[in-house]
């Protein structure tokens, strides 16, 4: 990682630019309840992020994720939106109705937020990794798609 | 006023940017000109009052312009037969 790595515009751009797209991402996904963003921008940012890095650096890239790799986090992802809504059949309570999560919290309200981010990180996880095995697929070498 | 006269650039903008992606015979060209058109319907959209919709557009913006110079350095041929 203390290596340079091509010219040293890819250098800078590389080393400024990919935190704060990752960062950023993150933030639209915490912060999407109050204000424009949700799972589906954030995971696109993230995607955009890891891209961005596998453009300049190659296969070899420090964060790089793989096809099978994102095939297999597109699975968890959906596992995640699933389980956070069927998991409240356990309580008795609809599918996705958060009210009933047995958590220790002032009012019942506050559990809305807190279920709509379980969703919400799910979404994410699903988006960059279908996002990242497009890619992938796209720029395969062999000719064997 | 203002803000009819800018709906107004910015349509006669995405008009003449889809248009061009859709005649012009280099492939780049055209990739890069559905990516402009992107961006015009961002601006559009926030023009119109709606920032949910045109951060989502950018962000597929990019991503998508991204795809097509991929799958057009797999192509291996750069002009439209």
């Amino acid at each position: 990682m203390n290596k340079p790595f091509g010219s040293i515009v890819l250098d800078i751009s590389f080393r400024y630019l990919v935190p704060f797209i990752l960062m950023y991402g993150i933030y639209v996904l915490i912060h999407g309840e109050y204000s424009p963003g949700g799972g589906f921008q954030a995971g696109a940012l993230l995607a955009i992020g890891i891209i961005l890095a596998r453009l300049i650096q190659g296969e070899e890239s420090s964060f790089n994720i793989s096809g099978d790799t994102a095939v297999i986090l597109a699975g968890l992802g959906t596992l995640i939106f699933a389980g956070v809504g069927v998991i409240s059949l356990i309580w008795s309570g609809n599918v996705l109705e958060y009210g009933v999560f047995p958590l220790n919290v002032h009012k019942e309200s506050e559990l809305h937020p807190l279920g709509i981010l379980g969703i919400e990180i799910g979404v994410t996880i699903c988006v960059a990794a279908v996002i990242i095995a497009i890619y992938d697929a796209l720029t395969r070498r062999d000719d064997a798609i | 006023m203002l803000e009819l006269s800018m709906l107004t650039i910015l349509l006669f903008l995405l008009v003449l940017t889809g248009v061009t992606a859709l005649v012009v015979r280099d492939i780049l060209a055209a990739i890069i000109l559905f990516s402009a058109f992107s961006f015009f319907a961002v601006l559009l959209y926030l023009v119109l009052g709606a920032p949910d919709v045109a951060f989502t557009e950018a962000v597929i913006g990019v991503v998508s312009t991204v795809f097509f110079v991929a799958a057009l350095k797999k192509l291996g041929r750069r002009y439209v037969s």
